[in-house]
C-alpha cells in the first residue's frame, strides 16, 4: 500500500470526524502504528479540526459554569441522575441505591417513596404499643366508672326507700 | 459496566471537567449552535452535555475523552440521542449560512457543505452518504478532504 496515496485519500479525515467505518478505523490504527506519517498527518488533522472549531467558538455567558455545577449537584443529590439525557436507568445506579437500604426502610405509596430513619420503625411500634395500653386502660376506667355510677344509685334508691318507710 | 455513584461524582470530576469546560466550552458552544440554530437552546444543550459528561466521567477517564476531537464526538453522540434530537439543517433546508458564526462553511461549493455537515454535525457516514449522493466511496471522502482543506485554510489566514 502506497502510503501517501492512503494520506491522501480522505479517510485519516473521515477518522478524524467520526465518519469513518469500525473496519476503516481499525486498519488505520493499525497503520498508524507502523507508518509515523500517518500518525504526523492524524495529528495536523485534529489540530486543524480544532483551529477551525476555535474559529466558530461562542464565549458562552458567564453564569454557564454555575449553571452546570447546580446541575452536577442536582445529579449528586438525585439518584435518578442517568436519566438526564434520555437513556434508560442502569442497573449500576440502583445497585448504589441498594447501599442505603441499611439505613432507611423505604415507606411505599403508589406515587413514590419516602425515606425515612430506621430508628422510626421502634418509634413506631412503641407508639403503637402503648396506644393499644392507653385504650385499654380507658375502656377498664371507664367500665369502673359505669360500675360505680349504677352502685351509687342503686345505694341512693335503697337509702331514699328507707327513709320514706 | 459503568459505576458511577454520587460519591464519585463529587470527589472525582470538578477540577478535570473545569478544565475541559474552559478550554472548549466555547467551541463547543458554537458547534451546538450550528446544529441548532439557536443560542439559547445550544447553550442549554451546552448544560445537558456537561453534566452528562460529568456522570460519564469515570467511563471518559478510560475512554480519554481530553481533547476536542473526541468531545465533539461525545456532544454529537450525546445530541443525537436526545428525544428532540436536533439535527444539522443544511441550506436546501432554507437557513441562511450568513446567519451562522462559521464563515468558513460559505467557502464550499454545495456538495462539499453537504458532506462535510453531514459528517460533522449529523454524524452520518462515508457509505450513507455516497448512497445519498449516489456517489462512490472514494469520491465522497474526496470530497470530505477537499472541504477540509479548504476550512483549514480559512481558519490559517
Amino acid at each position: 500500500m502506497k502510503i501517501n496515496e492512503y494520506i491522501e485519500s480522505g479517510i485519516l479525515e473521515a477518522y478524524v470526524l467520526g465518519s469513518a467505518s469500525e473496519a476503516e478505523a481499525n486498519e488505520l490504527l493499525h497503520l498508524k502504528a507502523q507508518h509515523p506519517q500517518i500518525e504526523d498527518a492524524l495529528f495536523k488533522l485534529e489540530s486543524d479540526l480544532e483551529r477551525i472549531a476555535e474559529h466558530m467558538a461562542i464565549t458562552p455567558p458567564p453564569n454557564t459554569w454555575a449553571k452546570i455545577e447546580g446541575g452536577i449537584n442536582e445529579l449528586v443529590k438525585t439518584p435518578q441522575f442517568e436519566y438526564l439525557i434520555g437513556e434508560e436507568p442502569k442497573e449500576s445506579s440502583r445497585g448504589s441505591r441498594s447501599g442505603k437500604s441499611a439505613q432507611f426502610i423505604e415507606v411505599e405509596a403508589e406515587s413514590g417513596h419516602m425515606r425515612i430513619r430506621k430508628i422510626w420503625r421502634w418509634v413506631f411500634l412503641a407508639v403503637f404499643v402503648l396506644g393499644k395500653i392507653f385504650l385499654a386502660f380507658a375502656i377498664y376506667y371507664y367500665l369502673e366508672n359505669r360500675h360505680t355510677q349504677e352502685e351509687i344509685e342503686k345505694l341512693k334508691t335503697e337509702l331514699e326507700n328507707k327513709r320514706t318507710k | 459496566m459503568l459505576e458511577t455513584t454520587p460519591h464519585s461524582l463529587t470527589e472525582h470530576q470538578p477540577e478535570s471537567i473545569r478544565s475541559l469546560y474552559d478550554r472548549h466550552a466555547g467551541m463547543l458552544l458554537g458547534y451546538i449552535f450550528e446544529v441548532v440554530k439557536d443560542r439559547k437552546l445550544a447553550e442549554e444543550y451546552l448544560i445537558k452535555v456537561f453534566c452528562d459528561l460529568s456522570i460519564r466521567f469515570n467511563d471518559v477517564n478510560r475512554t480519554g475523552i481530553s481533547g476536542w476531537p473526541q468531545l465533539q464526538k461525545f456532544a454529537r453522540e450525546k445530541l443525537l440521542s436526545l428525544p428532540d434530537s436536533p439535527r444539522y439543517t443544511s441550506l436546501n433546508a432554507g437557513v441562511k449560512i450568513s446567519d451562522s458564526p462559521n464563515s468558513y462553511l460559505r467557502q464550499l461549493t454545495e456538495e462539499q457543505r453537504q458532506v462535510f455537515c453531514d459528517v460533522y454535525y449529523n454524524g452520518r457516514t462515508i457509505a450513507d452518504i455516497s448512497r445519498s449522493l449516489n456517489k462512490t466511496e472514494d469520491l465522497t471522502r474526496k470530497t470530505l478532504k477537499e472541504a477540509f482543506a479548504i476550512m483549514r485554510k480559512g481558519s490559517e489566514n
